[in-house]
């Protein structure tokens, strides 16, 4: 939409009077709009309530150089001189045999014994049925598919397809009190954001037909003085084409639910922007009176954007949407890993070893994962204008501009 | 309540009758009040700094809170004293903005003379000139030869205290701005006429009054200029004078400054609102909901000429991002001000519905029909509400979570039951209660507590179930107009108006109401009147 016609979107919006009257308040002039103030990867309980990891979880390279024999502590070493001993046996592991670090080069490392993957076929997991088939590992797949083994949701529904929950289901950060189900802090900070429209709605609890816009946001949330995110804000669309989506959708009882497209948004971590690809993607959200919208965004993300927005920050970009400075990407990688406790090659083969879609033609092998998102919005104004910092002129004077 | 106006306006015209006609204008004779010595208030100060030095020159200090006092701050600029934290931060910024007035950075700018054996050894003569350089429009009048040396002499004993030509200029220059002479407003008959009842201040007074009623700042250039040529004294003059200043840019700060003071935007340095109950309030609310307001205002009154009591019912106004979070609207604009309309039906209509005057009339946590009421009353219709008894239960109004009375009306009508608060609540909700559909900060509600909202209310016989009404109720009420030309005026002179000055007030509201009710003309009539710059003698003895 261009300018022009935003202003005119507005006039039709601040004169629409009586017809919004039997609305709720965050319904004008049939659009709603929402800003997403919490976004995380659904997953399931932890392992150490389910019992899930039988084999125990997944080793980082420090963990796995302390567990062979040279790794062990000598007689007398001193704490300071042991930890030094296993860093560098750790920093050893992350090299492939050509000296590449294997955080940049997955492809050339050897498999990861340690890294442990959520097998159980029992465990409950969150999110919804995207291929329409309650799938068995031990039986073939669907059309278009690759084997794997659907979980049960929450309220007992069968069929929740959750590939990347058994990819990192066995990871320490990944469990309710480690950090790597945090990335949607960034968003809270301004750095990334998301929207979501409704357009066309006659009856904002049950309208079989609606336009659901997903775009990026292009402006920082604004949140109170106690942080929390604001509602009735508002907010510019992202004026790239591809940090914006439409799908239709329907609402049935208060619950939105949408036709697969693909969607794709961004997020930042360590100052790295990362893009999140979703195939086939699909929105189940609940409605509630006071325009709250919580629920599931869900889709097939391809392996290597996986792996690179999670755990390889190979093509991360900087803020001006150059590639990142090496050595950040490095660093941010292999710390990630050091910390949060995995190796980058597990979780990369892990990821392929779990990749229920997109299968290739030639090897069979698929190249894309169920990924699911749990989101929470509340009510606010999308507006179509191409939005500007008040800090633009600087950054057009120093030269950063995107 | 309607005849109380007819008898009024009866007395009105006969009073002016009797009053004669002193000028040819229509204005009665003019009769003056007491002279008044008024300090310039914290932007008046900043101001002047930044007309005399450039908006370069930096103003480092904490103001003392203003002292309002009948309802002005300009007319409470007349009569608080000034405490011990007051002259420290006087001084404080006195000597910023000398420090930097003869600093490297700007000195070749402003500093009019260099001395001539360098800055090692004293010049007087170039420390005569800047003294006198700053000393007239500082002092908005010609230094007598007694104080041109004075403030020499200071800037010689800072020379041979630290040794630089400069410091010692810097501190002539923060002596003068320390001064009663630059930080009050001292007002002066002309000496000739003592003698008589009432008479006009001379020139630079007159200039002062003028300045700071016309542009919120000390006299220009031409405005000294003419004061010295003695063209205020002429009809002609003083008109060509009033003319360009209600022309010129500064004459918008002028009508912010009297509305800022009016509508008591003060009290936004004591607003606080809880952060749980109220989470889209911040600093920036604050500041953007007083502009707002400010914006509304002058783009009604001056740039759009209009009526004064459509301020009442106007939906034209500016927001930004921060207020749209408040008013529940769409702001384009990321960065500044966006022109908007409110939709009709929103009950937007008005000044009185913003949230300026909204948030400031309510409490911490709550809403508040009684403040709100009372300050339509006060500011907008010059009615004066008595405070409540020391001795009042507030218990039952101050419990919103009342379950057994969930909306405001519920509770208040309990709460005055009490004999002691029922007359003034009887002058206060009526009004009040109708602007119960906003919240404590200003977001439009429909219910509380999930009870349904009564807006009905009633102002002095009008009834109405909404805030529109109630902005119609105002806009039309015979009080309003009367009501900016008693403040203005008083605005203007920095008192309070005289028992014999009714036949002027209602000159004034007669031009007023002729003009359309258009402010920028109340202002210039003002400026123009005889009375604007009379001193009653006789009243000034009785203050003395």
């Amino acid at each position: 939409m261009t300018r022009t016609s935003s202003v005119v979107t507005f006039a039709l919006l601040l004169s629409a009077g009586a017809a919004g009257a039997a609305s709720p308040e965050f319904v004008q002039n049939g659009r709603a709009g929402f800003v997403v103030t919490g976004i995380r990867y659904a997953l399931g309980d932890d392992a150490a309530q389910t019992g899930a990891c039988p084999r125990g979880m997944s080793l980082n390279v420090a963990e796995i150089y302390a567990a062979t024999p040279e790794g062990k502590r000598r007689k007398g070493e001193p704490d300071d001189a042991y930890s030094k001993r296993v860093e560098a046996g750790g920093r050893a592991i992350s090299a492939a045999s050509n000296g590449r670090n294997v955080c940049a080069n997955p492809e050339a490392a050897p498999p990861d014994p340690h890294y442990r993957s959520l097998e159980s076929a029992k465990v409950v997991a969150d999110g919804i049925d995207l291929d329409a088939v309650d799938s068995n590992a031990q039986q073939p797949a669907a059309g278009g598919m690759c084997p794997h083994q659907d979980f049960v949701g929450r309220n007992g529904q069968r069929g929740v397809d959750n590939q990347f929950f058994r990819v990192v289901g066995c990871n320490r950060s990944f469990q309710s009190t480690g950090q790597s189900n945090g990335f949607g802090i960034g968003m809270l900070t301004g750095s990334w954001g998301i929207l979501i429209t409704l357009d066309g709605v006659d009856d904002i609890r049950n309208d079989d037909d609606v336009e659901v816009g997903f775009v990026s946001n292009a402006d920082p949330i604004q949140l109170s003085p106690t942080r929390e995110p604001l509602a009735y804000a508002t907010y510019a669309m992202h004026q790239d084409p591809r940090y914006r989506s439409s799908m239709r959708g329907r609402i049935k009882d208060g619950v939105l639910t949408t036709d697969p497209v693909d969607v794709r948004f961004y997020t930042e971590v360590n100052s790295l922007f990362n893009d999140r690809p979703l195939k086939r993607a699909r929105l189940h959200m609940t409605l509630s009176e006071t325009g709250v919208i919580e629920g599931f965004l869900a889709g097939y993300t391809p392996v290597e954007s996986v792996y690179d927005m999670q755990f390889g920050f190979r093509n991360a970009r900087n803020a001006a949407g150059e590639p990142g400075p090496q050595m950040l990407r490095l660093h941010t990688a292999n710390g990630a890993a050091r910390v949060l406790g995995y190796t980058c090659q597990g979780a990369y083969q892990s990821l392929y070893q779990h990749a229920d879609a997109d299968p290739d033609p030639q090897t069979g092998r698929c190249s894309s994962l169920s990924t699911q998102y749990h989101i929470k919005a509340v009510p606010a104004f999308v507006v179509d204008v191409k939005t500007q910092s008040a800090n633009d002129k600087l950054i057009q004077a120093s030269g950063n501009a995107k | 309540m309607q005849s109380r106006y007819v008898l009024t306006g009866a007395l009105a015209v006969l009073l002016t009758a009797l009053a004669g006609c002193g000028n040819g204008t229509g204005e009665p004779d003019a009769v003056g009040g007491p002279a008044v010595m008024r300090r310039l208030t914290e932007s008046q100060y900043r101001a002047t700094v930044a007309d005399i030095f450039g908006p370069e020159i930096p103003v480092a200090a904490r103001f003392e809170r203003a002292l309002r006092e009948d309802g002005l701050i300009s007319i409470g600029t007349g009569r608080a004293g000034m405490s011990p934290f007051s002259i420290e931060q006087y001084d404080g910024a006195a000597l910023t903005v000398a420090a930097a007035v003869v600093g490297e950075e700007h000195r070749a700018k402003l500093v009019p003379c260099q001395p001539k054996s360098g800055a090692s050894q004293f010049d007087g003569e170039c420390a005569k000139r800047f003294v006198e350089h700053y000393g007239m429009p500082l002092f908005r009048r010609p230094l007598r030869d007694e104080e041109v040396t004075r403030f020499v002499e200071a800037a010689r004993a800072g020379q041979d205290r630290l040794g630089d030509f400069y410091a010692g200029l810097q501190f002539a220059l923060a002596a003068m701005m320390v001064s009663p002479e630059f930080l009050l407003r001292i007002e002066r008959p002309q000496p000739e006429e003592k003698q008589r009842e009432v008479v006009q201040l001379d020139a630079w007074s007159k200039a002062t009054r003028l300045s700071y009623f016309l542009t919120n700042s000390t006299p220009d250039e031409e405005l000294l200029r003419a004061a010295g040529a003695g063209e205020l004294e002429s009809g002609r003059g003083l008109q060509r004078q009033v003319d360009r200043l209600v022309a010129s840019p500064p004459f918008e700060a002028a009508v912010r400054a009297f509305f800022q003071d009016m509508l008591q935007f003060d009290k936004f340095g004591d607003l606080a609102k809880d952060p749980l109950v109220y989470p889209a309030f911040n600093s920036t609310v604050a500041a953007d909901a007083q502009e707002q307001t400010l914006r509304t205002i002058t783009h009604l009154l001056i740039d759009e000429k209009g009526d004064y009591r459509d301020l009442f019912t106007t939906r034209n106004t500016f927001l930004t991002r921060a207020l749209g979070v408040v008013y529940r609207v769409p702001v384009a604009t990321r960065n500044g001000w966006e022109p908007t309309v409110f939709e009709p039906g929103k009950h937007r209509d008005g000044i009185q519905s913003q949230v300026a005057f909204l948030a400031v009339n309510s409490h911490p946590g709550r809403s508040s029909a009684t403040l709100r009421g009372k300050a339509l009353r006060e500011v907008f219709l010059c009615q004066e509400v008595p405070d409540p008894p020391a001795n009042v239960d507030f218990a039952v109004v101050q419990d919103p979570s009342n379950v057994a009375m969930p909306t405001a009306r519920e509770r208040l009508i309990a709460h005055r039951t009490e004999p002691a608060c029922a007359g003034c609540h009887a002058i206060t909700d009526p009004v009040g209660l109708t602007l119960e559909n906003f919240d404590g900060l200003g977001t439009y509600r429909s219910v509380e507590n999930g009870a349904s909202i009564d807006a009905s209310g009633d102002l002095d016989g009008i009834a109405f179930n909404s805030a529109d009404g109630l902005a119609q109720a105002l806009h039309d009420h015979p009080e309003t107009p009367r009501c900016l030309v008693e403040k203005m005026y008083r605005f203007a002179v920095g008192r309070d108006t005289e028992m014999e000055e009714r036949p002027y007030m209602d000159y004034l509201n007669r031009e007023f109401k002729a003009s359309g009710y258009r402010v920028p003309e109340l202002m210039r009539t003002i400026a123009l009147s005889e009375n604007f710059s009379a001193i009653s003698t006789v009243r000034d003895a009785e203050v003395e």
